[in-house]
């Protein structure tokens, strides 16, 4: 289906609509036009025959026979003529028709009243005519007339309708685009209601701010106790922690206990990490990050990997980074960009197979795109599950008991902080790959 | 050496107390900013661990108003907040270090011992071990004057069991000291056994390193006479 702006809906429709009533008007104009004038004859033919019969009336029937036996007149050019003759006294007519009558040598269409009236006791036939011609000599002026009156009314009447319609829309308009067009989540900024006068619009508005309010504050309270949250359990883990490890250093601990002591202090550095990683993606969603380092990719990578080499030995696996040195990226956070790529890397270790390989690769187009990949040839990632791998504790199929844990919701945290998309693509028992697509604008070529 | 713990959270504090007791520290409690303050005008502390969240003040502030009493005093910053401001204010403020909530108390004493020898010059710059010589500044180990070079993450583990000799160390506690918050137990216990490993191969061809003892499924261990 064709989707089409309201707008531009009315507008197509009024202008159809008008058009459409002006072809209506330009076919039926002709026989109207004709109607009308037949009309206005048989009218103009009525009163003429009043004329004579009141002329009859007063003066008598000899007026105008003047003691011939019928009586005859035609103007110059025979347009109209009138006839008055005796006729049989049983002969009664009162029509008007078109026939022919010649009229010295002319044979012409007219259009004929005939009417029989009484006068001392002799029947008379009164016969008007006029031709046809001459009714329908106005017509083509009259209609071509009444054409540019109804174009020029029409061409008016759209303008305004129009203009108006623009103008009712308006507020539609000013509402889609400071409410919708442009924002993103969270709606920080507060933009004041729409001024109109257009109840539905008003409450539109008002109904979409308050939508807008209600999610921010629910964001905003989720963030909030997030933040609260992590704080106070920071405090009790700590306690615990150092507990543990006085309990660990005493002398009167057995080894079985030394044991269960270790098992405990993991626990808690689970809960530990977990913490951290909450209270991380807060800050980010509190903008707690500043954006203005210059981070060289490659080096980058060789930091985190720096951190992370260790771990491939595990495994056996290879990695291999082909990021060149040409390319700068700016208006970043080093330390967010680099827990982006260790957690990318770090899944990448962590889901794959004995003597399996990973590769960084970078795509460059000046001026048009640049993205880090992160590729590996791990477990995959079933279809099914690939929308839900960013979000927070969600639990996939796989066998590992930990599912993908909040290490890919910090890295769309960071990437959406940074205005930064990622795709994935995977096939299970294949490989992933992890794509970073950064704005143009962040990307230097070194000089 | 005097420590004065500023922390609220008397467990914690006590937990600390009980730590540094053991590593021949002598330590004061204060619970208050304002009880913080009044200790350090009166006594001279060669440490000060700060909480940042007190309940009267921030410790920002007392760690302003407590330079002003004990200059030459370290200050370290506890803190469960850890957001980059408050570290780099803190460190701005002349803090000397910054660790934040929850840490290892092996890490904290870890910490306290770089910081006695980069402030007061204390400790001997040669720590002896067995028949080698450790030199943290330098970062090498020797043999009769012979230097044996160690990676950096083998110093690294090296000298945080030794600093903590006769304590058994777990693999865990072992990787966070080396790798912090990246530390994961699955991965990297795998490493420390390598690194001592290859820390026991490089000194081994020197002299005995029987010094360095292993404790099943646990981690381990320096010991250490002296």
């Amino acid at each position: 289906m064709c989707i089409v702006k309201l707008l531009s809906k009315l507008t197509l429709f009024i202008t159809l609509s008008k058009l459409a009533i002006v072809v209506l008007f330009v076919t039926l104009l002709p026989s109207l036009v004709e109607r009308i004038a037949f009309q206005y004859t048989n009218y103009y033919l009525q009163e003429q025959k009043k004329k004579v019969l009141k002329v009859v009336a007063r003066n008598g029937v000899e007026f105008y026979l003047g003691g011939e036996q019928s009586y005859g007149s035609y103007t110059m050019l025979k347009e109209e003529y009138i006839a008055l003759e005796p006729a049989s006294a049983t002969k009664k007519l009162d029509t008007i028709g078109t026939a022919k009558r010649i009229v010295e040598q002319d044979t012409l269409t007219y259009r004929i009243l005939s009417y029989t009236f009484k006068y001392h006791n002799q029947n008379y036939l009164l016969e008007i005519g006029k031709t046809t011609a001459t009714i329908n000599q106005y017509n083509n002026a009259l209609q071509r007339v009444a054409l540019y009156v109804l174009i020029s009314l029409v061409i008016v009447t759209l303008l305004i309708d129009l203009s108006f319609t623009r103008y009712l829309l308006r507020p539609l308009g000013l509402i889609i685009k400071s409410k919708l067009h442009n924002r993103k989540f969270p709606f920080n900024e507060h933009i004041p209601p729409i001024k109109t006068s257009t109840k539905d619009f008003k409450y539109l508005d008002t109904s979409l701010i308050q939508l807008m309010d209600q999610i921010n504050d629910a964001f905003e309270k989720e963030r909030e106790f997030t933040a609260n949250a992590s704080h106070e359990l920071m405090t009790p883990i700590s306690i615990l922690q150092n507990k543990i490890e006085n309990l660990m250093l005493d002398q009167g601990v057995t080894d079985d206990m030394q044991h269960r002591l270790i098992e405990m202090m993991k626990t808690l550095n689970r809960l530990k990490k977990i913490v951290h990683s909450l209270l991380l993606i807060s800050r980010i969603e509190n903008e707690q990050f500043a954006k203005a380092d210059v981070i060289h990719p490659n080096v980058l990578i060789n930091e985190v990997m720096e951190e992370l080499e260790h771990r491939l030995a595990e495994k056996d696996l290879h990695f291999k980074s082909n990021i060149s040195s040409n390319v700068t990226l700016i208006n970043l956070n080093h330390d967010l960009l680099f827990q982006l790529f260790y957690n990318l890397i770090n899944n990448s270790i962590r889901y794959n197979k004995p003597q399996g390989s990973i590769s960084v690769d970078e795509l460059y187009i000046p001026n048009e795109l640049y993205i880090i990949m992160v590729k590996d040839t791990g477990f995959g990632i079933p279809d099914a599950d690939l929308d839900l791998i960013f979000n927070r504790f969600k639990k996939s199929n796989r066998s590992e008991s930990e599912g993908y844990g909040l290490g890919l919701s910090i890295v769309k945290s960071i990437a959406h902080y940074h205005n930064l998309t990622i795709s994935v693509e995977s096939k299970v028992n294949q490989g992933t790959t992890f794509s970073i697509h950064f704005p143009i604008d962040m990307v230097k070529l070194k000089g | 050496m005097k420590v004065l713990i500023v922390e609220d959270e008397r467990t914690l504090a006590e937990e600390i107390e009980t730590f540094l007791k053991k590593a021949f520290y002598i330590c004061d409690l204060a619970r208050t900013a304002k009880d913080g303050v009044e200790k350090i005008a009166i006594n001279q502390y060669d440490f000060i661990l700060l909480d940042l969240g007190l309940p009267d003040n921030d410790g920002l502030v007392l760690l302003k108003e407590g330079k002003k009493y004990n200059a030459n005093a370290a200050f370290i910053i506890l803190t469960a907040r850890g957001n980059l401001e408050d570290r780099i204010k803190g460190l701005d403020l002349g803090a000397d270090d910054y660790l934040p909530k929850p840490f290892s108390l092996l890490e904290l004493q870890s910490r306290m011992q770089a910081i006695s020898r980069r402030k007061f010059g204390i400790n001997a710059q040669l720590i002896s071990i067995g028949e080698f010589n450790v030199d943290l500044q330098q970062r090498m180990v020797f043999h009769n004057d012979f230097g044996i070079e160690l990676s950096r993450k083998e110093f690294d583990l090296f000298s945080y069991l030794l600093l903590h000799k006769n304590r058994p160390l777990n693999r865990m506690q072992l990787s966070e000291h080396i790798w912090g918050n990246f530390a994961d137990d699955d991965y990297d216990s795998n490493y420390i056994d390598a690194t001592i490993k290859n820390i026991r191969k490089k000194l081994g061809t020197y002299g005995s390193v029987d010094w360095l003892e292993t404790i099943r499924g646990v981690g381990y261990k320096i010991k250490c006479a002296s």
